[in-house]
C-alpha cells in the first residue's frame, strides 16, 4: 500500500528534545527533576517506569498540558506553544481515560483529528474525508466506520484512536499503555503500523510497564524514575542494572540458576507467559532475545567476549 | 363539538399567552440545545448550582435599576469563581463545594428579596412567571437566546470535543479553556432567561431533561442536538398552553410535560430502552441456551 502524505514525512524527519524539564505540582510534589533526552525522526522509544516516576507528566509536558517549572522541550528547535499550532503532536489516549458512551461515531473520531486543518466551523473538505478514509483503512476499520464508538472491541477501540493520530498528521505520536486490553493479533497489528509509522520517519514515544514487548518491537528506551535514568538504543539501556535502578524491587524476577533447571536442561529451558511478557537475561546480566535470527552481531561479540 | 374546541383555542385568543408559548419555545430550544452538552459533560450539578446562584445578581439589578440579565451574569462568575478557589485552596471536595457555595449564594439571594421589599416577588423567581413577563423581559430573554444559540450552533463541534476529549482539543492547538468559558457563560446566560420561564427551582429540568431524553434515542451527537433542542421547544410551548387551563403553574407543566416524554423514551427507546435492553439480554440467554444444548 502506499501513502502520498507520508514521504514528505521523511524529508523533515521530526526532532524531540526534553533538556533539563522539572515539573513541581501546585501541591509540592515534585513529578519530574531535571529530565533531559533527544530523538531524531525514524524511531519506536519506550519510555519505561514504574506508576508515579513521571511517564504521564512527562507526557502532559510535551504536550503542552503542564508548564514545566524549569527546562525546556523543543519539536523540530520549536517551543511547546509553536508545536501545538503546527499539531506536530498527536496523543492515542488509555482506553480508560474515553467516555465509550458518547454518542459519536467512528467516523466523527477520526474527524476530531482533522479539526485543526478545518475553517472555525470544522467543516470536513474533500481532503479531510480522503485523510480520515485512508486512516481508517490502514488500520482495517473502515467498515465499522459508522459504529458507535462503545459498540466496538478492545482492540478495535485502539485501533480507531490510533487512526486518529494518523488523521492528524502528527509527526510525534505519544501512546499511552497501548497494549493493555488488547488481544496479541491487535497487538501485532498496532505494532506493525507503527514500524510503517517509523519508518516514515516519525517519533513514536510509548509509554509501558509491558517490559517483554519493549525489546520487540521498541530501538530506543527512556527509563524513568522521576527523572530520566537512562536512555538510549534498547540493548544498552535494558540491562538488569538499569532496570533494577529503575524499578527496585518491583519486578518479579525468575532466576534460572536458582530455580530448579539443571545442566541437563541444557539450552531446552522454554519461558511461557500469560499476559506480561518475560524478560530474560544472560550470565552477564545481559538482555536476551527472543531471536536470534535479528541479532547476530550481538551474538558474535557476545561469545566471543565469553570464549576468550 | 365546536363548544369543546372553542375552550381548547381560547387561550390563543389573549396576547400575553400568545407571547408566553413563543418566548418559553425561545427558552426551551436554548436549552434543550445547552442540555445535549450538559448531560454529556456532566455538568448538571453546575446548572443547578448556576440557575440558584444568580438569584442575588438578579435582585440587586433590579434594585439597581439595571438589566436583570447583567446581575444574573455577574452572580454567576463570582459563583464559579469562589467555587473554583475553595476546591484550589482546600481539601473539599468538588460536589461539597458545588453545594456549599450555591446555596450560600441562592439564600444571599432569599436574604436580599426580604429585606428590601422593592416589588420583586419571591414567587416570581422561584416559580418564574411567563405568563406576565414585562416587554423588557422578553427583550432581554430574546437577545441571551439569539446570542447562546449562534455560539452553540458556530461552535458545536468543538464544544462536543472539548467534551469528548479535552486533551484532543488542546493538541490541535484548540484551546480547552475558552471552550469551558463558552460553555459556562452559555449556562449561566440561559439559566437567567429560563428562570423567567419556569423559575430557579425548575431551571435544572429544562437543562437536563430533553438532553438526557435524546441522549437514549440516538448515538450520534449532531442528531442528539436536534432532538434535545426539539423536545424542548415542543414541550415548552405545550406547557405553556396547558398552564392556562391550569391557573398558571407554567414551569410546572412544562417540566412535568419533560418528565413523561422522558419517562415514555425510557421505557420504549429502541436501542437503550428498558425493553430493548431487556429483549437484548433474553436473545443472549437463549442464544448461550442454544449454545449449551
Amino acid at each position: 500500500m502506499s501513502y502520498p502524505e507520508y514521504p514528505e514525512k521523511v524529508e523533515s524527519a521530526p526532532t524531540l528534545k526534553v533538556q533539563g524539564v522539572s515539573v513541581v505540582y501546585s501541591n509540592g510534589h515534585q513529578a519530574l527533576r531535571d529530565a533531559s533526552f533527544s530523538l531524531e525522526g525514524g524511531t519506536i522509544c519506550a519510555l519505561v517506569g514504574v506508576n508515579g516516576s513521571g511517564k504521564s507528566t512527562l507526557f502532559k509536558s510535551i504536550m503542552g498540558f503542564l508548564k514545566p517549572t524549569s527546562g525546556s522541550i523543543a519539536i523540530n528547535g520549536l517551543p511547546v506553544k509553536e508545536i501545538l499550532k503546527q499539531r506536530l503532536v498527536a496523543y492515542v489516549p488509555q482506553s480508560e481515560e474515553v467516555d465509550w458512551q458518547f454518542p459519536v461515531s467512528v467516523w466523527d473520531v477520526l474527524m476530531m483529528g482533522r479539526y485543526g486543518a478545518m475553517n472555525f466551523l470544522r467543516i470536513a473538505r474533500a481532503v479531510d474525508r480522503k485523510i480520515v478514509e485512508e486512516s481508517l483503512k490502514r488500520v482495517s476499520m473502515w467498515e465499522y466506520r459508522d459504529r458507535q464508538i462503545g459498540e466496538l472491541s478492545g482492540g478495535q477501540k485502539k485501533r480507531v484512536f490510533l487512526a486518529r493520530a494518523l488523521a492528524q498528521e502528527g509527526k510525534v505520536i505519544l501512546l499511552d499503555e497501548p497494549f493493555t486490553g488488547v488481544d496479541v493479533s491487535t497487538e501485532h497489528a498496532i505494532i506493525g503500523l507503527l514500524q510503517e509509522l517509523k519508518k516514515a520517519g516519525c517519533i513514536i514515544l510509548v509509554s509501558t510497564h509491558n517490559l517483554g514487548s519493549v525489546p520487540e518491537f521498541c530501538d530506543q528506551v527512556v527509563l524513568m524514575n522521576r527523572t530520566v535514568l537512562a536512555y538510549g538504543p534498547t540493548a544498552d539501556v535494558f540491562t538488569e542494572q538499569n532496570l533494577t535502578l529503575a524499578f527496585g524491587g518491583l519486578l518479579r524476577e525468575f532466576q534460572f540458576e536458582q530455580s530448579t533447571i539443571q545442566a541437563h536442561d541444557g539450552r531446552k529451558v522454554r519461558v511461557f507467559s500469560d499476559d506480561e511478557r518475560p524478560l530474560v537475561f544472560g550470565k552477564d546480566g545481559h538482555l536476551e532475545y527472543r531471536d536470534r535470527s535479528d541479532h547476530e552481531e550481538l551474538l558474535k561479540q557476545r561469545s566471543k567476549e565469553h570464549n576468550e | 363539538m365546536s363548544e369543546s374546541l372553542q375552550y381548547l383555542l381560547n387561550p390563543l385568543q389573549y396576547e400575553y399567552m400568545l407571547r408566553a408559548i413563543w418566548v418559553s419555545a425561545l427558552v426551551g430550544g436554548v436549552c434543550g440545545f445547552l442540555s445535549s452538552f450538559v448531560t454529556l459533560k456532566g455538568w448538571s450539578l453546575m446548572g443547578d448550582a448556576l440557575s440558584h446562584a444568580v438569584v442575588p445578581g438578579v435582585v440587586i439589578a433590579y434594585l439597581l435599576g439595571l438589566p436583570f440579565a447583567l446581575g444574573a451574569f455577574v452572580a454567576a462568575i463570582l459563583a464559579t469563581g469562589a467555587m473554583a478557589f475553595i476546591r484550589a485552596q482546600s481539601r473539599i471536595r468538588e460536589d461539597a463545594t458545588i453545594g456549599l457555595v450555591f446555596t450560600s449564594f441562592f439564600a444571599l439571594g432569599l436574604v436580599l428579596i426580604t429585606a428590601c421589599p422593592a416589588g420583586l416577588d419571591l414567587k416570581v423567581i422561584l416559580y418564574g412567571n411567563i405568563l406576565g413577563i414585562a416587554a423588557g423581559d422578553v427583550m432581554q430573554v430574546v437577545v441571551i437566546a439569539v446570542v447562546v444559540l449562534c455560539l452553540l450552533g458556530l461552535k458545536w463541534k468543538d464544544l462536543m470535543l472539548y467534551c469528548f476529549d479535552a486533551n484532543q482539543a488542546r493538541a490541535l492547538g484548540i484551546k480547552p479553556m475558552v471552550l469551558h468559558m463558552i460553555l459556562l457563560g452559555s449556562l449561566a446566560a440561559v439559566a437567567v432567561a429560563a428562570l423567567q420561564a419556569v423559575g430557579a427551582i425548575l431551571v435544572l429540568a429544562m437543562l437536563v431533561t430533553p438532553g438526557a431524553t435524546a441522549y437514549l434515542l440516538t448515538d450520534r451527537f449532531g442528531k442528539m442536538i436536534w432532538i434535545s433542542s426539539g423536545l424542548g421547544i415542543v414541550t415548552s410551548m405545550m406547557g405553556s398552553y396547558a398552564s392556562y387551563f391550569l391557573n398558571g403553574a407554567t414551569g410546572g407543566c412544562i417540566v412535568s410535560l419533560q418528565a413523561l416524554v422522558f419517562l415514555g423514551v425510557f421505557v420504549l427507546a429502541p436501542k437503550h430502552g428498558l425493553l430493548a435492553s431487556r429483549r437484548a439480554r433474553l436473545k443472549e440467554e437463549i442464544v448461550v441456551k442454544e449454545g449449551v444444548s
